[in-house]
């Protein structure tokens, strides 16, 4: 057998911190093969970056200290190495990608320099030698116009290509092991398919080995040769990537497998971890009705009352250039938009960003002024209501943004954050009533009320969620929009958020407009779909029929780029 | 169960760092002696002769006696009651101006915005040691003048790091979501951004408390400041013609009080942005 590129043994991390010692990294061992892909799938907190971090020698001394365990790259233990070996090595032999592509590159120089600087620092070539190599880099990695994309700066290109010059910078030297650390998370779907069908090609290549984190084990399974599941610290399975998606045998990796929706049948509720382990990692035992596949058609609808309808929306933005600044011309976020929702159901809205779903969403509660059309509420036309009859209406119309970690004002405590609608439209009664409302709400959706007193920052992303979604129901709406509510959460974790919000659906009869880039969620979660792009509804359809057989173009490269959660194998055994 | 909020976390991690902590307790010693002073229970009769002119530091005068054979220390404590006077009322003018328009400025934009800008542009354009003089001069000399002109130079820093930060504050989310539960304008201002801007007010606060102290020296040097009372400048001022004949100690008591506040405010300064400031705290 042939030695491994990479062979971390036994690595141990742990951080000092104000409460202590706290482990991230407990035991953990695998092996990187030359030429292979490894996957290192867990939630966040479960010690995936943390390892990564360890390989590339970038943990945070002296809050991190490794106590025990080796890290050999080629035979050479990394822990052993002195900053000035490690720097030779990294960017060089071992190179990262990150997951935020936006803050990532260095906004003040030129991508085509950015890309240059490694390969002048290790390859010594010279400037001019070194931007003729960016350029060809460039092109390698799919940008078009290379030549002329390499003098553009960060702020000139979009999401998807940022995170293709890292790329770019990231195999100039061609490294011998590529750390991926989540880099599609923050990409649409679709940017995500063409990312990870670029990796895997340079990957053959340039005959690298690949270690790609993720918490999302759907999106490894394009790629990877193995993959090592963690789990709070832990490694807890390891396995050829085949196999794993075939018979996962440790319950997390099943719960984790289960937990994303499905583009066709899916159960009532998703499946989540906490239904195949217990709380200390116990094995549980399914029972038949939460599998059982649900046709969301086959109830009858309950009423035909349409509750909001919006007609011939448009919502603009002015354009300003010129001399003086003035307004030269508008930019038609949402153009020409119409639909209806019934009470009691739920409107998904796809699109990939910059599609103007979010400002739609804005433009129905009122938060952005439309330009024209009308927004017709109950019967009542709202488009343009003002000062009290506007304030009345925030009681019936919610929303829930998309990032917890901003959304919640770090200065108050949760119960302060529940009572303050109560308290602008005055009702509720007493202080004390007031917080028994929202010691009620803050059960049911699942967090425990002795954490009322604490801030936002002692929670975590999905905690958080739930906070917010207790504040919108707070006043008890009728309709709530949820603007990617889901899309910043791991998937383990949207998976209870998305039972959470059909549960709440359900007990308080809400109807939804839920907006997300990534088909499948709406699809779960959604009865009727419309797919958006360039501000305008261009297919519309019952959730299923969209599913089967979308009639635009789009529409099938949005289905076709959501990861299918298979093996690469098992792909190919498909041709 | 009880946790703590942002402003208790950054008050422990302040109480860790023992430097700070002893800036802390350097600044509170001089308020205290201050108060005392202001209050008459010391160095009320700091105008009595208590010996002969100019001696030297001794076990019986610590710092030595000046020309009419006044006490330097209490000369000293009675300069340390003006500095710090001076420093408490330039904040007291200045916080309010600052945070207010600051932060209207900020939030609405347009033309409030426009004129904020343009009134501190304007402001910050003249040297603030000429604008100081001018003020003193149409106000008349005195201690007052000193107040009302320092008030009214230190608000611009104030007031410009404030409009930027609720400028970058009011398109988050939480904002947002204020305005969607039905918050008007002042409770998304003042209920929501100005308490996550207000660790600027302390840090800026701590910086031109010192810059204050600094400006009452030398507008009291030049003869502008205080009136029949000691202060550090006078102080100064007096020592430039004792020098030559080697009297030493008024200068000494001078800059060595003003030295230890002065490093003291720095250094808690520093300290105050590293514990208050939450991009330093992970999410």
């Amino acid at each position: 057998m042939t030695t491994p590129l990479l062979s971390v043994r036994d690595l141990v991390v742990e951080f000092q911190t104000g409460d202590g010692i706290v482990r991230a990294v407990n035991n953990v061992s695998f092996d990187i093969p030359l030429g292979k892909t490894i996957g290192i799938v867990g939630e966040s907190g479960s010690g995936k970056s943390v390892t990564s971090l360890a390989v590339m020698g970038l943990l945070q001394k002296p809050a991190a200290v490794v106590p025990q365990g080796q890290i050999l790259f080629n035979g050479l233990d990394l822990l052993t190495c002195n900053e000035s070996k490690m720097r030779e090595l990294r960017g060089n032999q071992i190179s990262m990608i990150f997951q935020e592509p936006m803050t990532s590159l260095n906004p003040v120089f030129k991508v085509g320099e950015q890309i240059a600087e490694a390969l002048r620092i290790h390859k010594k070539l010279s400037q001019k030698e070194a931007w003729e190599k960016a350029v060809h880099l460039m092109n390698q990695v799919g940008i078009p116009n290379p030549a002329l994309s390499a003098h553009k700066f960060p702020h000139e290109m979009s999401g998807g290509q940022k995170q293709r010059v890292m790329i770019a910078m990231a195999i100039s030297c061609e490294p011998k092991l590529l750390i991926a650390d989540e880099p599609t998370t923050a990409l649409d779907v679709t940017i995500q398919k063409q990312v990870l069908e670029l990796l895997h090609k340079l990957q053959q290549e340039y005959r690298m080995s690949m270690m790609f984190i993720t918490h999302d084990l759907g999106v490894i399974g394009d790629i990877a040769d193995d993959v090592v599941v963690m789990y709070r610290s832990n490694v807890v399975e390891q396995n050829n990537a085949q196999k794993i998606f075939e018979s996962a045998t440790h319950p997390y990796t099943k719960g984790l497998l289960a937990c994303r929706p499905k583009l066709g049948a899916n159960p009532r509720r998703l499946l989540t971890v906490s239904d195949f382990m217990t709380e200390e990692g116990k094995e549980k035992v399914i029972p038949v009705d939460r599998v059982q596949v649900f046709d969301k058609e086959s109830v009858a609808d309950k009423t035909d009352h349409v509750l909001l309808e919006v007609k011939n929306l448009v919502t603009q933005f002015p354009i300003k250039g010129g001399l003086f600044g003035g307004t030269v011309d508008h930019f038609k976020a949402v153009n020409d938009v119409s639909f209806k929702i019934k009470k009691g159901k739920t409107l998904g809205l796809v699109g990939e960003s910059g599609c103007g779903k979010t400002t739609l969403g804005r433009s129905i509660l009122r938060l952005v002024e439309p330009a024209s059309g009308n927004i017709i509420y109950d019967g009542k036309d709202i488009t343009h209501v003002k000062h009290e009859e506007l304030r009345q209406l925030r009681k019936k119309m919610q929303i829930i943004f998309q990032d917890p970690y901003s959304s919640l004002n770090p200065r108050m405590t949760i119960a302060d954050i529940l009572v303050e609608p109560l308290i602008i439209h005055n009702e509720g009664g007493t202080k004390a009533q007031r917080f028994e409302m929202a010691r009620a709400l803050i059960e049911k959706v699942g967090l425990k009320s002795n954490q009322m007193n604490r801030y936002p920052h002692e929670f975590s992303g999905g905690q958080r969620q739930r906070i917010c979604i207790a504040r919108a129901l707070m006043l008890r709406p009728e309709f709530v929009i949820c603007d990617e509510s889901v899309s910043a959460l791991d998937v383990s974790i949207q998976a209870q958020v998305l039972n959470l919000l059909l549960d709440l659906q359900e007990e308080f009869g809400l109807t939804y407009v839920f907006i997300s880039h990534d088909l499948s969620v709406v699809n779960f979660i959604a009865d009727e779909v419309g797919v958006m792009y360039a501000g305008k509804i261009i297919e519309m359809d019952k959730a299923s029929n969209i599913y089967k057989g979308a009639k635009e173009e789009y529409t099938r490269t949005l289905l076709s780029a959501i990861p299918r959660g298979e093996t690469k194998q098992s792909l190919a055994s498909l041709v | 169960m009880k946790t703590n909020s942002l402003w208790k976390d950054a008050f422990i991690r302040l109480s860790k760092d023992k430097l700070a902590l002893v800036s802390l307790i350097i600044v509170l010693t001089y308020f205290f002696v201050a108060i005392l002073s202001a209050l008459g229970l010391i160095a009320s009769n700091w105008s009595q002769e208590v010996g002969a002119s100019n001696l030297a530091p001794s076990m019986e005068h610590f710092f030595g006696t000046d020309i009419f054979g006044r006490s330097v220390l209490l000369k000293v404590i009675r300069g340390t009651q003006v500095a710090m006077s001076v420093g408490v009322a330039a904040s007291i003018i200045a916080i309010p101006i600052g945070v207010l328009l600051g932060a209207l400025a900020g939030y609405f934009g347009g033309w409030i915005d426009d004129f904020v800008t343009w009134l501190y542009t304007t402001f910050s354009s003249v040297p603030n040691i000429m604008l100081l003089i001018s003020i003193t001069l149409i106000l008349g000399k005195g201690i007052f003048a000193v107040y009302i002109a320092l008030g009214a130079t230190s608000w611009v820093t104030l007031c410009r790091l404030i409009r930027g930060e609720v400028m970058k504050h009011k398109e988050r989310e939480y904002v947002q979501a204020a305005g969607a539960i039905g918050g008007g304008h002042f409770r998304k201002l003042f209920r929501h951004i100005l308490p996550n801007v207000s660790h600027i007010i302390i840090i800026n606060t701590s910086m031109q408390f010192q810059i204050a102290i600094k400006s009452e020296v030398i507008l009291s040097y030049l003869g502008l400041g205080v009136q029949g009372e000691p202060s550090w400048g006078t102080m100064i001022d007096d020592a430039k013609l004792e020098l030559v004949r080697g009297v030493w100690w008024q200068l000494a008591g001078a800059t060595v009080a003003m030295f230890f506040i002065l490093l003291a405010f720095n250094i808690l300064s520093d300290a105050l942005r590293d514990a208050l400031d939450p991009k330093l705290k992970g999410k």
